[in-house]
């Protein structure tokens, strides 16, 4: 017979008190959302924590040993440990800063023999909130604005992953890597991706929305 | 030896215009602003994972994937940035990994972490938010046993219940307060 949640939860929760690591099972899924606030409520207990001596010590070795040019350079060091704001080094920064792909100009896709596809009424898009609709073969997001509609591929342009539209924070989130774009498509990350392919769509004068696809 | 934050050092001011050509005091030095950034990951991990040995491995890794992808340039905020999203992914894998299951069933918990560091002890204040909006035996069950730090026994005792019946209503308070919706 299986162990019962609360007792599995109860397990859990007496090694987190004991500040011993969390020891899960595939089992406890079921309970991730309790898991979770336990772990958060035992964290709060301890108050916010500071790194031990010993690690912080072997943290710096590994830190030392990684390749020295291909990290925090002088230049960097030189504004994050001094506190000059990065706008007052100005021009010296800008075009070469991050990793990653740069900002680039969103393609626009244009299936060959496409056609207009209804995918709902205008009404079924509330302004501001992305709605996922398919189009044939084009999957897509749309967002109606004070302008008129917007769409965007729901595909990640990083990674061949669908997109799911975060209602809480009003941003398009890929799953495999969790970097978010807005409803425009535009990254949101410090290390910015490229913007996400938009996809042609347009209002009918009876109200319809249209997406271009195959 | 390396310590925590030193206090800024003057630069001439002709040297702060030509960036460029002041030299970076010591490679030590580099590494203690690397480490005091890892600081403030560190507190945003432990705070979301509860426990001093997983916090460290966590931060290991966001140090060990972050680092060597930072490039010359990078400002200060993107850097910070940077370790962040990396914190952000490196805890959605050791959840989806100890839970068995995917990050997109995690989505929701991911969204909810805030992008970057609360400045004083962000994990109390959430949690007396939270707890503030449980029924009174709930938010006493998870106060004595988290914040008091009481036993199941010592729980059961203060309110009057027996164990099993206290094991039940802590998971049924955790519950509860993991649907709780907090602003910010």
């Amino acid at each position: 017979m299986g162990e019962k949640p609360e007792n599995r939860l109860e397990r859990i929760v007496s090694d987190l008190m004991h500040g011993r690591r969390l020891k899960l099972r595939a089992k406890d899924a079921e309970e991730k959302e309790a898991i979770i606030m336990a772990a958060r409520l035992a964290a709060a207990r301890s108050g916010p924590q500071r790194m031990s001596p010993a690690f912080r010590q072997k943290l710096a070795g590994q830190i030392d040993a990684m390749p020295r040019e291909r990290w925090v350079t002088r230049r960097t060091a030189l504004v994050a440990g001094l506190g000059i704001a990065a706008g007052t080094v100005g021009g010296l920064l800008a075009g070469r800063d991050l990793e990653g792909p740069q900002a680039v100009a969103a393609k626009e896709i244009v299936p060959d023999g496409g056609k207009w596809i209804e995918v709902g009424a205008l009404e079924d898009f509330p302004v501001g909130s992305a709605r996922q609709v398919r189009a044939g073969a084009i999957g897509a997001f749309v967002t109606r604005t004070d302008q008129g509609v917007i769409a965007v591929s729901s595909i990640c342009s990083d990674l061949p992953c669908e997109l799911w539209w975060d209602r809480s924070h009003s941003l398009l989130v890929c799953p495999c890597h969790n970097k978010t774009f807005s409803a425009q498509g535009a990254s949101q990350e410090a290390y910015p991706l490229p913007p996400l392919d938009t996809v042609r769509v347009r209002t009918t004068t009876d109200g319809k929305v249209e997406v271009f696809g195959i | 030896m390396r310590g925590g934050s030193q206090p800024p050092e003057e630069l001439p001011a002709q040297q702060q215009q030509q960036g460029e050509v002041v030299e970076f005091p010591s490679p030590a030095r580099a590494t203690d602003i690397a480490l005091d950034e890892l600081e403030m990951v560190y507190a945003f991990i432990y705070a979301r994972v509860g426990n001093r040995a997983d916090a460290e491995d966590l931060t290991q890794q966001v140090a060990m994937k972050a680092i060597p992808r930072l490039r010359e340039g990078a400002p200060p905020s993107a850097i910070r940035g940077y370790l962040f999203a990396t914190a952000r992914s490196v805890l959605g894998a050791f959840w989806s990994v100890r839970l068995g299951l995917s990050e997109s069933e995690l989505r929701e918990d991911l969204a909810m972490i805030p992008p970057a560091p609360a400045a004083s002890d962000e994990s109390a204040e959430r949690a007396r938010q939270i707890l503030s909006r449980l029924s009174d035996n709930y938010r006493r069950v998870l106060e004595l046993r988290f914040l008091h730090g009481y036993s199941l026994k010592e729980v059961a005792f203060e309110m009057k219940s027996t164990v099993g019946a206290v094991k039940v209503m802590q998971l049924r308070a955790l519950r509860a307060a993991a649907k709780v919706q907090i602003d910010g």
